[in-house]
């Protein structure tokens, strides 16, 4: 018969706390991510624009250089809200491309590998599997849209003073809140695009195709229906509409403001919603 | 080949056909060649009824097309109230700049009852003309070839040809089901051959299929008698030209993804690549150009696209125009591209090993 | 048996990077069942791999009865694999499986059909066979892959844990089967853990550990050839004090164990054949020897011998 000695105790010592366990993810999240050298090198790619800008900011204010090549001050581009909506654009473009890349290496392997079931059987929550994930994805985004973009308002700064600074601090805002914005949306559209692809290639197709898609697909209601409504599905023109707003810089567009946000709420609702019916610890086979 | 090489070539073929249709992973393929499809359908029902909404509200406030057509860029919003009268549908809004200044923008809409009007305005000056006129069967075969073009070629075909073809081999490989073909007497060409055999019917399949669909849905709000004046003209039977081009894009692209999926464990990296590539091909340098596959498929397509109204001004200065190459030139160059690409991939498919780690 | 009858492997090395899977690998399999044994990434699989062409060897050759894995037109209508892949083309029912790849064999409708249905039916699974294979359990997907190996009446067969999952009354059928096949002069090459069932169905046996094979043979004569492991002979008499102190004047006893119940003797003897020639001797006097057996001429024990000190080394 057997005996039971009761020599099991329960774990007594220090926890880690709750509200931080999610951190878990990210970091293995990065392990996941830097083990691919080619993600590595993109991203460190990523950063040639914003170096290319910290240049340019630092040579344009260098009398010496400017007399040097004869380049009259006054001709070149200012550094004001038009030059960071390009810097937007340009680092936007990488950052979607970034995604592609880096969400599906996220979380589709842990659907195709059957991992739900291992996660949510532990004390672990649906939205904190979403923000370990997204985390992940936030972190590496910053790293290469809004933080260069305010080493470069820094830079400006510190050489143009603190006057204009104080006088330009609405540009710290759009920088942080126009590129903290496009980061969330595309963080969403990679992490449930992938949740849905059970492949890594697919999932990034089709990360790369909504986007490109949207594109084409608003162009194409545009040209055939004589309308502009077409560009609410094309996510970079709404993203443009936005920052030409924050940034202060006409560029011509059409579409208001309140469509503009009401389509990026209404995409990270989707995605949400499209998390939220896939992430569960359980499949069922028909 | 033999007897029993044939029969295994058709015996894959079966198989897979009846995956890449049915399965679910081809829902996404499905859509994307919809949507244009249900765009034309959309507009065909869309066109009658705008021209009956401008007709009606013509009656109401008809404006001369002569008066119309006199309003030029600088005039001031009160100079073009003045000589048209109220619009039947204006808006203004505020666009911020720089200095704390804001520009005020807005349009004005007007109707000579067929041609629609938008004036669009800047701190009260007209900066902007949108002219809208009834849609003729010419013009709409220049809409659909543009978006033939610029995206059901560069968009539709690609990203289908990504699905279905990837799937053929780097698919059965995340599913870890490839195994099964390499554990039966075929030899490894033979299955290349029938897989990518079976890839190209179900694409050719989907793609001509919505191709001629939105042709068919372009010619839905034209009567019998404009649609039989139109093709009396014998070369305006394009529809043959547009699925040839159809099933060449799909063969080309369809054999490019093939050999990425036999020969990347990420087939994405380089479809992003190729996608770039295509999609920066207008702007390449010629010779450069040639080194594209949609270059020969823009070559074969009948009808000229008309330039894309929404690029930026710069892109477009940007654009290298380039002589297409002859219609026998671009068959010979992408017959012998695909057939090249299909050589090296069952070469390749020698080599091939059962790997089915994750990472 | 000449070379062409067998599964031979000349010097046959896998690399998988700087990871080696098998390592100068020689082997001449003949007919019957043989069954691989080793831990957890000792080789077994990469060498069922690279026998059926699935990896290809580094260095060396391999013929699987005259035939090279590079030639996968000819191989395949010899061998069988079933591998240790649980997952499965999707969408299909077990009989559409096994049906559509009966096809690629170049078999008619009609006799991929009839195939199908045989092979299905020798697994036990005809009634489940118009289900889904994504809602088999596990032991109906072994069951199907089983029946997908060797549903093209296949001369070599080779199985990886065929008898995973499989419930008691299933696993001794296919025990019989693979008995069957091997009586038939078929090559049944078996991987597995358990070592009583190796030991019961296995003609000959090829040990692998870290990539090297480290014995290959029938199990009496791997298990003589381990020298430094003294032959274990359990004897039950009814006087094990008397016959231990007989024991122990022969040089070639190492050691003699009275049993805890009394009830007999454990001897380690370096010679056994010696040792059972001079027990009549030693059993006189009136000592009722009961019965003789060696207690370690097993896979379990030659396992433990060849391996499991390995691995406690380590």
């Amino acid at each position: 018969m057997a005996v039971h000695k009761h020599t099991y105790k329960d774990y007594t010592g220090p926890r880690t706390p709750a509200w931080s366990r999610f951190l878990v993810l990210a970091r293995f999240g990065f392990a996941r991510v830097y083990h691919l050298k080619f993600l590595f090198l993109f991203s460190i790619g990523c950063l040639f624009y914003p170096l290319v800008c910290a240049a340019y900011i630092y040579l344009s204010h260098n009398p010496s250089f400017l007399a040097l090549f004869s380049i009259p001050a006054d001709r070149l581009p200012h550094v004001d809200g038009r030059f960071f909506y390009f810097y937007s654009i340009v680092q936007g473009a990488l950052a979607y491309l970034l995604t592609a890349f880096v969400g599906p290496v996220l979380v589709t392997p842990d659907f195709a590998n059957g991992a739900m079931p291992l996660y949510f059987s532990r004390p672990f929550s649906r939205a904190e599997y979403v923000a370990g994930r997204i985390s992940v994805l936030l972190i590496l985004l910053s790293l290469i849209t809004w933080i260069p973009g305010l080493v470069l308002f820094a830079i400006q700064s510190s050489i143009e003073g603190w006057d204009w600074m104080t006088g330009n601090l609405w540009l710290a805002s759009a920088i942080v809140s126009g590129l903290f914005v496009w980061i969330v949306v595309l963080s969403l559209i990679g992490l449930a695009l992938s949740a849905w692809v059970r492949w890594k290639i697919g999932a990034g197709a089709l990360v790369l195709g909504v986007i490109f898609a949207g594109a084409g697909f608003g162009a194409a209601i545009n040209s055939l229906m004589r309308t502009n409504y077409g560009a609410l599905i094309d996510l970079t023109q709404v993203a443009h509409t936005i920052w030409s707003y924050l940034f202060r810089y006409d560029t011509g567009t059409e579409m208001s403001l309140t469509s503009a946000w009401i389509v990026l709420v209404v995409t990270c609702v989707i995605c949400l919603w499209l998390l939220a019916k896939r992430i569960r610890p359980f499949e069922v086979i028909k | 080949m033999n007897t029993s090489q044939w029969a295994q070539l058709f015996a894959i073929i079966r198989l897979e056909i009846w995956k890449t249709f049915f399965s679910r992973r081809s829902l996404w393929i499905y859509l994307f060649t919809l949507a244009p499809v249900l765009l034309f359908t959309a507009n065909s029902i869309y066109a009658p009824r705008e021209q009956a909404r401008l007709a009606r509200i013509a009656e109401k406030h008809q404006v001369a097309l002569a008066n119309l057509t006199a309003i030029t860029r600088g005039m001031t919003n009160s100079v073009v109230l003045e000589q048209l009268g109220e619009p039947y549908q204006q808006h203004t809004w505020r666009h911020p700049i720089e200095g704390g200044r804001v520009n005020e923008r807005g349009f004005y809409r007007y109707t000579d009852g067929k041609s629609d009007f938008t004036f669009h305005f800047n701190n009260g000056r007209v900066r902007g003309i949108e002219r809208s006129d009834p849609e003729t069967l010419p013009q709409n075969f220049l809409i659909f070839a543009t978006i033939f073009r610029f995206y059901f070629l560069r968009l539709a075909v690609f990203f289908g040809c990504v699905g279905i073809f990837t799937n053929l081999f780097r698919g059965e490989m995340l599913d870890k089901s490839l195994h099964f073909y390499l554990l039966t007497p075929v030899r490894r060409e033979i299955l290349l051959a029938g897989k990518y055999l079976a890839g190209l019917l179900a694409a050719m399949v989907i793609f001509t299929a919505s191709a001629a669909l939105q042709w068919e849905a372009l010619l839905w709000q034209f009567d019998h008698q404009t649609v039989a004046d139109y093709f009396a003209d014998p070369s305006s039977a394009h529809l043959l030209s547009y699925l040839g081009v159809t099933v060449l894009a799909c063969a080309a692209y369809g054999s490019i993804f093939l050999c990425a999926g036999l020969l990347f464990r990420n087939p994405i990296v380089p479809a992003a690549i190729i996608l770039l590539w295509e999609s920066a091909n207008l702007f390449l340098p010629a010779t450069l150009q040639k080194l594209g596959v949609i270059y020969y498929l823009q070559s074969l397509c009948p009808l000229a696209a008309a330039p894309d109204s929404n690029m930026p001004v710069p892109l477009t200065r940007l654009i290298s125009a380039t002589t297409p190459a002859s219609a026998s030139m671009a068959l010979v160059v992408l017959i012998l591209f695909t057939l090249g690409v299909l050589v090296f991939s069952g070469v390749r498919s020698r080599k091939l090993e059962i790997n089915y780690s994750t990472d | 048996m000449t070379d062409s009858a067998n599964i031979t492997l000349d010097n046959v090395s896998r690399f998988y990077g700087e990871v080696l899977g098998v390592n100068r690998v020689t082997l001449s399999i003949p007919p019957g069942i043989t069954s691989l044994v080793g831990p957890n990434g000792s080789g077994k699989i990469t060498l069922m791999n690279l026998m059926t062409g699935l990896v290809r060897p580094t260095y060396g050759e391999i013929r699987i009865r005259g035939i090279a894995p590079s030639e996968p037109q000819k191989l395949f209508h010899l061998v069988g694999y079933s591998t240790q892949f649980d997952s499965f083309p999707k969408g299909l029912t077990g009989f559409q499986f096994i049906q559509s790849f009966l096809r690629f064999f170049g078999y008619s409708s009609a006799t991929s059909l009839e195939l199908a249905g045989r092979a299905i039916a020798q697994v036990g699974l005809t009634e489940a066979a118009d289900r889904k294979i994504a809602a088999y359990s596990k032991g109906m997907r072994q069951r199907i892959k089983l029946a997908q190996a060797i549903a093209h009446d296949p001369q070599v067969l080779v199985l990886d844990e065929p008898l995973n999952g499989l419930d008691p009354l299933i696993r001794a059928e296919t025990i019989a089967l693979f008995r069957r096949w091997a009586d038939e002069g078929r090559h049944v090459v078996v991987s597995s853990h358990v070592l009583h069932e190796v030991d019961l169905i296995s003609d000959r046996v090829i040990l692998l550990t870290g990539g090297y094979v480290v014995a290959e043979g029938q199990i009496h004569g791997v298990r003589t050839e381990i020298q430094e492991h003294p032959m274990e002979v359990l004897i039950r008499c009814d006087q094990p004090g008397a016959l231990a102190s007989r024991v122990f004047e022969q040089e070639h006893v190492v050691s003699a164990q009275i049993l805890p119940d009394g009830s007999g003797l454990l001897v380690q003897t370096r010679d056994a054949d010696r040792f059972y020639r001079q027990l009549n001797h030693l059993a006189l006097d009136n000592i009722q020897i009961e019965s003789v057996a060696p207690a370690d001429d097993n896979v379990n024990s030659v396992y433990q011998y060849l391996i499991g000190g390995e691995e406690v080394s380590k």
